[in-house]
């Protein structure tokens, strides 16, 4: 997602850097708040599915 | 966008770890639901038989109240009656009353009459006295009287003897010329009777009555006869049963119904009932 994409050998490399950190912190921030979700409505609710009882 | 999608990550943890558990709040008033609703039907039941038990108390009740009504009725019957019963009793009071103020007016005219009775017997005692004395001085003058009979009795027998004396003298001088005296003639005429004393007249007394009172530990007894019967002080009564002789009671003190008297020559121990009387 760099805008100064390297060019090996007529490969696309990926480029580690500051935004590639902070878009995986995104992904796994929200991977933690689903499961987190998930595991309230189960100790509260005991599924994780919403029905109406 | 990243930042924005962490952000919102943020407050869906944070709405999600505050949020309230609904679960458990349907659980919880379901439960107090249930238990209101049973407390509803326990309640219900337990109206349901105290309305019962209000029905049973209220038919006894209807009963006792009949019950009672007919007591009152016949309450209210004898009330009537003792009120009857009071105005007659309230007549007798009047018609006491009128009585007792006769007997009170009586009770003054009679005691009038037994002061009168009693100055009376005053006189009559002083009268007694007098004749006591009367009675004294004709004793000593009989006495003197007797003394002068004896002397001449005396007098009278030698008086006697001496005409049987002179009588034989004069028969021994008449009889040689064949005369006898005649008859002596006096001029004092001779009794025709001899005087005699008069007989003694006692009477009987006669009071009879009945032991009242026995005080054994003191040796008296009270009987049923007093002044009014003609008691007196000194008197002595006989206690007897039957045939049989109890005592012999010594009359010590008098009241107008009754009197008490000491117990003397005990055979057996008296009783109430026993009889008394002067004479046996």
């Amino acid at each position: 997602m760099s805008p100064n994409r390297q060019i090996r050998g007529g490969k696309v490399v990926p480029v580690a850097n500051l935004y590639t950190i902070i878009l995986g912190l995104a992904f796994f921030v929200v991977l933690a708040t689903a499961v987190f979700v998930a595991y309230k409505c189960y100790i509260q609710y005991e599924t994780i599915y919403f029905s109406i009882p | 966008m990243t930042i924005s999608s962490i952000f919102l990550c943020g407050i869906v943890v944070t709405y999600v770890a505050l949020a309230d558990n609904y679960k458990e709040q349907y659980n919880d008033m379901k439960t107090d639901r249930d238990s209101f609703k049973e407390t509803a039907e326990s309640k219900t039941e337990q109206y349901n038989q105290k309305d019962a038990e209000k029905v049973a108390i209220e038919n006894k009740l209807n009963s006792e109240i009949a019950k009672l009504n007919t007591e009152i009725g016949t309450l209210k019957g004898q009330l009537k009656d003792f009120e009857d019963q009071r105005k007659n009793w309230l007549q007798r009071v009047s018609d006491m009353a009128s009585v007792v103020e006769t007997t009170t007016q009586t009770s003054k005219e009679t005691t009038k009459l037994m002061m009168d009775k009693e100055a009376e017997l005053n006189k009559l005692k002083a009268e007694r006295i007098k004749l006591i004395d009367q009675f004294e001085d004709t004793s000593t003058t009989l006495l003197e009287k007797l003394a002068v009979i004896q002397t001449l009795e005396k007098e009278k027998k030698q008086l006697i003897e001496e005409k049987v004396e002179l009588q034989n003298r004069l028969d021994k001088l008449l009889q040689p010329t064949g005369r006898t005296p005649a008859p002596v003639v006096t001029i004092t005429p001779k009794p025709t009777e001899i005087a005699r004393p008069a007989p003694v007249i006692a009477k009987k007394i006669g009071l009879k009555g009945q032991v009242t009172a026995v005080d054994t530990k003191n040796k008296m007894a009270s009987i049923s006869i007093g002044t009014a019967d003609g008691v007196k002080e000194g008197m002595k009564f006989h206690v007897t049963r039957g045939d049989k002789f109890i005592c012999d009671m010594l009359i010590i003190d008098t009241d107008a119904e009754e009197a008490v008297g000491a117990l003397e020559l005990v055979q057996e121990q008296p009783r109430p009932g026993d009889t008394v009387s002067t004479n046996l």
